[in-house]
């Protein structure tokens, strides 16, 4: 599915380069399921963030299906990023002057596709999530757990290969967080390959595979 | 798509409400200068725009030049229409008419008299031939050909003969000037579209001869002119105008006086073309109550109209970019949704564009009010149903849409190019070096309103400076009333000067002609030859009897006034007297001068005094006695009281007195100082539109100011708690935070005193009387913005500084 090959990002701050990814090569199969485990600092979001193609890199060579990344302009990028994958943030990152509905249909309006069509997507993956009955609300009139149901429902609507999860649980509780994983596995079974950054040892372990990274490489896999 | 950017764009309007206001109020305002502006813009340039060879008809004119300078007339010396007609190459058509004014008109039959009726020409088919009608009853061929003959519009038509349709008034007979009868031969449709071609009844040119003014349309005077007897050609399309002009030199040439060229001066024949009508206040237009459009007046305007839309602008951009840090999540999780750029940018412009239409919306209601407002400025066909025009309604949307980007763009850009990364993780997302842009617009508002402050407070300075003068005469407690000057009998004028003198409550009463100050420009050439040098001086000519000077209060420096008899005897003023060579009153006295051959002799020396508006140097004049009899058409008088209650018992008196002598006439009684303010309209006009152009423009800048301060105080409120838990007083803060603001307009003076000292001094060139363009009006407009900013930023500082540090702590 992705390739990475010897990736370096640094920042300079005094003068001094400092690595947030030093050296890393990963590799992502079709189906995979992987966890990212590493303290704070480690780069887990920057490589989240490279991997989304929201971020770039210093060095290094990145392919996504055969396409060579690093090559390409930011525009088509930006395609490739809008076709492929869909991200979901610890801290939700839903719109908050947008309902529940129009939060999810919005990357539809992005790519678009047109309105009957984004009534019925939008209205199966509402289903799907049991969140009907909530359409209508806004972000804050929902708890944190709701949030973040809406937030991988409106990963979830281009219908993307890839999924990118930063922390998805981060901000939730014991149960809700069981629940959003065993929601990840499910997807996971329908074939969606899926890549979160985790803390908690126990979210790492719904993965598939679970890699370490320590100072912007991975330390043992 | 698009309704879901307006449905977004819709709650951020309403979320940022104050900001909203700010942003649309400041955009309809200058929106609705525009609109207004726009309006009499597309009012002006629309007359006369349908005829179908508009663009080949013009009016001759003469010119004439002497050394002392020249003057243009409309009108063209009668023997030139048959030379234009008979000799002239390259013309499809020649109509010469001539205007029959303030004829009274009696439809045969009836016992209904149409008094003073204007709008009446004589003309022949030629004029049928330039300008296209409908005819509703006759035909342009078959009238007009024979004397007493007339086409009426359908306006007139139905005026005196209210029940008859146009085929039933055809063959009606209307009486002219009680001795001039004239069948009606044809009637026509008035013009549907806005023309300053305005007749309304054509008698044939044939009748002329019969009228008192013949002699006014025939034989061979190549230097009468009268602007009433105008010529107007259609040129063929394939003539060249240098051609047709180069005609006409030739016939002036040839038809030139040999004194004329000796003495330096020279008569000229030109063009105007009809799309030129509607703006030549030289020439003028045929409708004596309506202005000549002024282009550089509309210029003027326009700027105006520019520059509150500009301030509105530079609201909007200082706002949105300011306020952009607030919208950098949201944009950074639109990009990480799949928003590219162009579609960013093109979400905030259909923001943009959403708030320009509801400032549109405001703007029209605006636009009622300013229509009312500038009444006097506007004129008469305009009013609000022109927005309905669907080339108004189209520019009306160019504008909001070249508004919108203006305004949308800039700030469009620069939200649209967050860093979703950067901005996700919470890092600063100041624009902080875009201030430099906000800076600037604030020091570019600024500057406008100051230049608009210090331009009211001397605009006002100079117009009391001129009303408030000394005009050299005295003009309180003076009025004058006209009598009817076409009874032309001098005898009932006698009897009311005499009537009125007979009143207790009047002081002096005098006949003449003329107030000393007025728009009448009566001047004859006098030719001076007392000490062997020949001069020849334009004279302004003054008329009255022995008691005007006196009623007036005019002293006289050496000699005496006219005694009223035939003796031509003149009295000149100072001015008069240097340009005359003579080097002081007493060399003057008894000495002869020429007017057209005719001796005068100069009894006496008055003082110089004012003739017209300040704005005019005094001129060279001659106050001449009872041997002008006929024009004295004016009688003055003082009153001798000035009580106000008074008064009006005076005025009742008077107006019965007249009465008494001109039953049927009407009282058109005017004050002398009422006369003088007239002189001012103009100034006063633009006195109100500088005040409104100035109030507006704080308005904007004050809004803006305000949005700003609210901005950076909710940035720094937990500075603000900081400093008051460290023990910074409400003043110090309040400094602290209008600091910054305060140097942006303190630079915006500097940089507009400069200009609006040379706008000003331009401007005051105009003027023969000036004030002074002293220091403290500049100190005045300054010390009011800086009172006002300051004033509009405490608003909100001074409350922030209040509310208490612990809350303003929590609330970071």
């Amino acid at each position: 599915m992705l390739k990475l090959e010897h990736i370096y990002k640094w920042v300079s701050a005094g003068g001094r380069r400092i690595f947030l990814l030093n050296d890393l090569s990963l590799k992502v199969e079709k189906g995979e399921f992987l966890s990212v485990m590493g303290p704070s600092g480690s780069g887990k979001s920057t490589l989240l963030n490279i991997i989304a193609m929201l971020d770039e890199f210093q060095e290094g060579e990145y392919y996504f299906e055969e396409e060579a990344i690093h090559q390409l302009k930011s525009k088509k990028r930006t395609e490739i990023f809008n076709q492929n994958i869909g991200f979901i943030f610890q801290a939700y990152h839903l719109l908050d002057d947008l309902t529940v509905y129009e939060n999810i249909e919005t990357p539809l309006l992005y790519k678009n596709v047109k309105s009957s069509e984004r009534k019925a997507l939008v209205g199966d993956i509402l289903d799907r999530f049991n969140i009907v009955g909530k359409k209508d609300l806004f972000p804050h009139q929902l708890s944190g757990g709701q949030q973040q149901l809406v937030g991988i429902a409106r990963a979830l609507i281009i219908k993307p290969k890839l999924i990118l999860a930063d922390e998805p649980t981060g901000n939730l509780n014991s149960k809700q967080s069981d629940e959003i994983m065993q929601l990840f596995q499910d997807l996971n079974k329908e074939g969606v390959t899926i890549i979160q950054a985790t803390h908690s040892e126990s979210n790492a372990k719904y993965g598939s595979r679970t890699i370490h990274l320590l100072d912007g490489s991975v330390s043992k896999k | 798509m698009i309704r879901n950017y307006f449905k977004i764009a819709w709650r951020h309007i309403w979320k940022h409400k104050i900001f909203s206001l700010i942003n649309i109020i400041s955009l309809a305002i200058g929106l609705s200068a525009s609109f207004v502006i726009g309006m009499m813009v597309y009012y002006d340039f629309t007359f006369d725009k349908f005829h179908p060879d508009g663009d080949r008809t013009y009016r001759v004119t003469t010119q004439f030049n002497d050394p002392e300078g020249g003057r243009v007339s409309a009108g063209i010396p009668f023997p030139l229409v048959d030379v234009v007609k008979n000799d002239v190459t390259g013309l499809e058509t020649a109509a010469f008419f001539h205007q029959f004014q303030s004829v009274n008109v009696k439809p045969t039959g009836t016992e209904e008299l149409f008094k003073q009726q204007d709008f009446v020409v004589f003309a022949d088919q030629g004029y049928f031939e330039l300008l296209e009608y409908q005819w509703l009853a006759g035909s342009p061929q078959k009238t007009l050909s024979k004397p007493n003959e007339v086409v009426l519009t359908e306006d007139r038509a139905r005026l005196y003969f209210p029940n008859l349709s146009p085929s039933q008034v055809m063959g009606k007979t209307l009486n002219y000037n009680d001795s001039i009868p004239a069948v009606v031969t044809g009637v026509i449709a008035d013009f549907k579209e806005r023309s300053d071609i305005i007749f309304q009844e054509f008698l044939s040119l044939h009748t002329a001869p019969q009228t008192n003014i013949a002699h006014q349309i025939s034989g061979n005077n190549w230097y009468g002119v009268y602007n009433t007897s105008q010529l107007w050609v259609k040129l063929e399309k394939k003539t060249l105008l240098n051609n047709f002009q180069a005609q006409l030199d030739d016939i002036a040439e040839k038809h030139q006086m040999k004194e004329d060229v000796k003495s330096g001066s020279t008569r000229e024949f030109h063009i105007q073309p009809l799309t030129n009508l509607h703006f030549n206040n030289e020439l003028g237009i045929y409708d004596p109550e309506t202005a000549v459009a002024d282009k550089k007046v509309l210029f003027m305007l326009g700027l105006v109209a520019l520059f509150l839309l500009l301030l509105g602008c530079a609201n909007f951009i200082n706002l949105n970019t300011a306020q952009a840090s607030k919208r950098a999540k949201e944009i950074g999780i639109r990009k990480t949704l799949g928003s590219s750029k162009g579609q960013l940018i093109f979400q905030f412009l259909g923001e943009t564009f959403l708030l320009t239409i509801f400032a549109g919306i405001v703007s029209v209601l605006l636009s009622f009010w300013l229509l009312r407002i500038f009444d006097d400025f506007i004129a008469e066909g305009i009013d609000i149903s022109l927005l309905m025009n669907p080339v108004i309604l189209f520019l009306i949307g160019l504008l909001l849409v070249i508004v919108t980007i203006t305004a949308g763009f800039y700030p469009g850009i620069i939200l649209s190019k967050f860093k979703p990364v950067r901005v996700l993780k919470g890092k600063n997302t100041e624009a902080g070096s875009k201030n430099e842009l906000r800076k600037f617009l604030t020091i570019f508002q600024f500057t406008i309103a100051f230049v608009f402050i210090i331009s009211t407070i001397l605009v006002g300075k100079q117009i009391s400076f001129l009303i408030n003068k000394d005009m050299g005469f005295k003009t309180e407690s003076v009025a004058f009333m006209e009598t009817p000057y076409y009874l032309s009998s001098s005898d009932k004028q006698e009897l009311l000067a005499q009537k009125l003198a007979n009143l207790s409550a009047l002081k002096k009463v005098s006949l003449g002609g003329q107030s000393p100050a007025s728009f009448d420009q009566s001047t004859t050439f006098f030719i001076s030859n007392h000490d062997g040098i020949e001069r020849k001086t334009s004279v302004r000519m003054l008329f009255g009897d022995t008691e005007y000077l006196d009623l007036y209060e005019i002293p006289i420096l050496a000699g005496r006034t006219p005694l009223n008899d035939t003796i031509k005897e003149i009295v000149i003023n100072t001015k008069a007297l240097e340009k005359m060579g003579f080097t002081n009153p007493s060399k003057a006295l008894n000495q002869t001068v020429t007017s057209g051959g005719v001796p005068y002799s100069i009894t006496g020396v008055m003082a110089d005094f004012n003739q017209g508006s300040l704005k005019q140097e005094i001129e060279p004049m001659a106050f001449v006695g009872g041997m002008w009899h006929s024009s004295f058409e004016v009688i003055h008088f003082s009153f001798s009281t000035e009580n106000y209650e008074d008064l009006s018992t005076t005025l009742a008196q008077v107006e019965n007195t007249y009465k008494e002598v001109y039953p049927e006439e009407t009282v058109d009684l005017k004050f002398m100082d009422e006369t003088i303010l007239t002189f001012y309209k103009k100034e006063q006009s633009m006195s109100k539109l500088i005040t409104w152009a100035m109030a507006l423009s704080v308005l904007i800048s004050c809004l803006g100011l305000l949005g700003l301060v609210i901005h950076t105080t909710e940035r720094r409120t937990k500075e603000i708690g900081i400093r008051k838990v460290l023990g910074a007083s409400i003043r110090q803060i309040n400094i602290i935070l209008c600091k910054d603001f305060l140097i942006l307009i303190v630079i915006a003076f500097v940089i507009a005193a400069p200009i609006t000292y040379w706008l000003l001094n331009d401007w005051l060139q105009d003027f023969a009387n000036r004030t002074e363009l002293s220091w403290w009006i500049f100190a005045g407009g300054g010390f009011f913005m800086i009172v006002l900013a300051l004033a509009v930023m405490s608003v909100k500082t001074i409350s922030t500084a209040l509310q208490k540090p612990v809350k303003n702590l929590r609330t970071e």
